[in-house]
């Protein structure tokens, strides 16, 4: 017998209660006797006993009595009624009420024991059933845990979705308060995301931990998690941002994938804990669970932002392509035109010489204006454009570059109205007029002659809304997006009307976006086209 | 002599201008088109002997005009293009181009190709010694401009026929790449191999049963081509 049975009797026989402790000594049981049912619940309140033998007739409660009391406290003991002759009825009645036998006085020794054996081995049992079914259950949770944390994390690819859900599985399912993750970023661990800790003790979580030495350190290089139950006593200064902020014990489970270990999954308690096998195996499981869904991640962030760059890369070539084409076209009516004024084999008249030199002169400026236009979409793009914020009205911008948009508008009709009531705008004087000219210049190119073109502005939801209208040939629904893309051409130039750069709606845009506002166009085909931008008032 | 017609077709007016004024000056007949539409129109309306095509026009470009007028005319086509690539290049001849000359040219280039266009399209002066030429199914009338493969006409470009020609004439002699180049199209043109390689492979498609393994012209790698009466066996 691995440890010795535990045996009470309750009977108010004294010497009756001398010989069965002698005879089940000598079997090696531990014997306690009571002569009352009083004293034995006081004793049965205090310990365990795997069995007991009462007496069912006894001085204070009657032995049926004690047995449900006894029931209640211990209800995997073995109880064995003794009767006289007479009260066998009663003994029936107490198997009832969960005895496990009853013997008659005068006791036979023998059948005693084998009662008691037989009892006890029913107990073990019982008790062996018990266990494994906490085991079972155990498991199944830990199943169940581990299964959730994995349903949880592979929800997403977003790394930082990820480590949220897993913390909140975690938690909901350990009940565990404080947990918290930090992943390797080179020889640092960073932190990442956590579960639990308040707002501020969040704020004063390193955003970087050494891993040079120490239990961090330990942590990337074992399989196993590492547990400091004591904080307070604990010598690893490493972990004093815990203990500074009242946590009393630590553990670390390192996030551990393909053998390499690429994070880990810190847990503080406000007291001192011992985390059990169990619970430490289940952490190792969660551990690696979140591993393989941020190493997912990390790959797939990876790869996305190859393909990003690939992208961009290719947007790029594009570019470069275009501002190739744009550049050849002027060049080449520069050249040829000079070119033809060198060729020994034509000598060309007065006239034809003079169209030449005008060709030349004016492809220089559409260079020029070319190489300006990307020089200031470039720093639109690299957000390197300086805008000179001040408040303006906007009737004032306007009438700067007044000269400008009449010498442009000479064969149309240039109609400006703005209401007094327009409140101030913040901006850049200089770049908003670009964008108006810019604007006037379009529509006068897609506008017959002798036509309208009008400047309006409106106040309207803390915006100023500024349009500028033509009566031309409009731009169809499916190019209203594409006109503002770099280098888009729009067709149906009038006649004479010299090609931009194609860059001009383009810079419009940026121009009005970093200044917080959003350009667009409404229009049906041949109804003309309102270009609109609006200007933040603050 | 007939003035030569030349049909221009570019977007930029400047561009336009400046191509009229050089070849008016040099004798020739302009006719202009300011994008692939019109130019589609022009050349089913006059009689064009050459088109300077540009390749960046809106609508349909000049790649798409080259294809068209393709399915029905031999008219020799120089196309101008302000792209610099080479796949661009290469796409353009083979889809039956003639030339290819890229944005900024000088204005004697222009002039060379031009010639040499009009080279192709038939000097009456340069008749070949034979009037015919006839191989394994492979029948060539020099005067008439005629090309049979076993009974079947077919249809030739100028450059085509220029270089079939001067192959068919040189039968079993090996012509450099050099030598085909200057001969075919002009000194000026000894550096453009893949001129060769596109035409090479446009007369293959247009003249062999089996365009992989040519009967009528054989590949001498690294140094030419040849028209082989001789076993061709003998030639790898």
């Amino acid at each position: 017998m691995k440890t010795k049975d535990n045996i009470l009797v309750v009977d108010d026989d004294l010497d009756f209660l001398g010989v069965i402790r002698r005879i089940l000594e000598k079997k090696g049981f531990k014997v306690t006797t009571v002569p009352s049912a009083e004293e034995a619940l006081a004793l049965l309140k205090e310990n365990f006993f795997n069995a007991a033998i009462l007496d069912i007739s006894l001085p204070d409660i009657e032995g049926t009595e004690l047995l449900s009391r006894m029931i209640e406290l211990h209800p995997e003991i073995i109880a064995i009624m003794l009767t006289g002759h007479s009260s066998v009825k009663n003994a029936v009645q107490s198997l009832n009420r969960g005895a496990f036998s009853y013997l008659e006085k005068p006791l036979d020794p023998e059948n005693l024991i084998s009662i008691i054996n037989r009892g006890l081995e029913k107990q073990q049992l019982v008790f062996e059933n018990r266990k494994l079914i906490s085991e079972l259950e155990r498991h199944n949770r830990t199943a169940n845990t581990l299964l959730s944390v994995s349903q949880a994390v592979a929800q997403s690819l977003d790394l930082q979705k990820i480590i949220d859900a897993a913390l909140e599985k975690v938690a909901e399912c350990t009940g565990l308060e404080a947990i918290f993750i930090y992943l390797r970023d080179k020889d640092k661990l960073k932190f990442k995301g956590y579960h639990g800790l308040s707002t501020r003790t969040a704020a004063n979580m390193p955003r970087e931990l050494e891993t040079a030495s120490g239990v961090f350190s330990n942590l990337l290089e074992q399989s196993g998690p590492i547990i400091i139950k004591d904080l307070l006593r604990a010598s690893e200064s490493e972990l004093s941002f815990l203990k500074n902020v009242g946590y009393r014990s630590f553990a670390g489970v390192p996030l551990t994938i393909l053998g390499e270990n690429i994070g880990v999954l810190g847990i503080a308690t406000d007291f001192t804990q011992s985390l059990s096998p169990n619970n430490l195996e289940l952490l190792t499981g969660i551990g690696r669970e979140i591993a393989i869904a941020v190493r997912n991640a990390q790959l797939y962030e990876d790869a996305s932002s190859a393909r990003a760059l690939r992208e961009l890369d290719a947007l790029r070539s594009e570019f470069l392509a275009n501002v190739s084409h744009e550049l050849r076209t002027p060049l080449s009516v520069i050249k040829g035109s000079a070119n033809s004024l060198l060729q020994p084999d034509v000598i060309f008249d007065e006239q034809t010489r003079r169209e030449f030199l005008v060709s030349i002169d004016r492809d220089a400026d559409t260079l020029t204006r070319l190489v300006d236009d990307l020089l200031m979409l470039s720093r639109l793009e690299a957000k390197a454009l300086e805008v000179k914020k001040k408040q303006h009205k906007i009737s004032n911008v306007i009438s700067n570059v007044k000269d400008h948009l009449d010498k442009l508008t000479i064969k149309h009709h240039l109609k400006i109205s703005i209401p007094n009531d327009i409140p101030l705008v913040y901006i850049d004087e200089v770049r908003i007029g670009e964008v108006l000219t810019n604007l006037v210049e379009n529509a006068v190119k897609f506008s017959d002659d002798n036509t309208n073109i009008s400047i309006q502005a409106v106040y309207k939801n803390k915006e100023v809304i500024i349009s500028v209208i033509d009566e031309g040939i409009g731009v169809p629904l499916e190019l209203q997006k594409k006109i503002f893309e770099r280098f888009f051409q729009g067709e149906g130039r009038k006649a004479g009307r010299r090609k931009g750069t194609g860059l001009g709606l383009a810079i419009c845009r940026g121009i009005v976006e970093a200044h917080g506002g959003k350009i667009w166009v409404e229009s049906k085909s041949d109804h003309g086209a309102k270009f609109i931008f609006s200007l933040p008032v603050n | 002599m007939d003035k030569k017609n030349i049909l221009i077709v570019d977007d930029d007016p400047a561009i336009l201008r400046l191509l009229s004024t050089n070849l008016k000056a040099r004798g020739y007949e302009i006719f202009t088109a300011n994008n692939g539409e019109e130019s589609l129109e022009a050349i089913q309306k006059d009689f064009i002997d050459l088109m300077i095509l540009d390749l960046m026009m809106p609508k349909i470009d000049g790649v798409e005009v080259c294809r068209r007028v393709r399915e029905w005319s031999d008219v020799p086509i120089i196309i101008l293009s302000a792209r610099g690539d080479e796949n661009d290049k290469v796409k353009c001849l083979e889809l039956g181009a003639d030339d290819y000359l890229t944005k900024p040219f000088g204005i004697a280039e222009l002039m060379a190709r031009v010639k040499t266009a009009f080279r192709h399209r038939g000097d009456p002066t340069v008749t070949p010694a034979q009037a015919t030429f006839s191989y394994e199914g492979l029948e060539i009338n020099f005067a008439k401009r005629r090309v049979t493969v076993n009974s079947r006409e077919v249809t030739l470009t100028p450059t085509e026929f220029a270089l079939l020609q001067h192959l068919a004439v040189n039968s079993d002699k090996v012509l450099t790449h050099n030598m085909l180049l200057q001969s075919v199209w002009g000194n000026e043109y000894s550096s453009e191999k893949e001129y060769l390689r596109v035409f090479v492979g446009r007369l293959r498609r247009k003249l062999e049963p089996d365009p992989k393994n040519p009967k009528y012209i054989q590949t001498i790698p690294g140094v030419g081509y040849q028209i082989s009466t001789s076993s061709p066996a003998n030639v790898q």
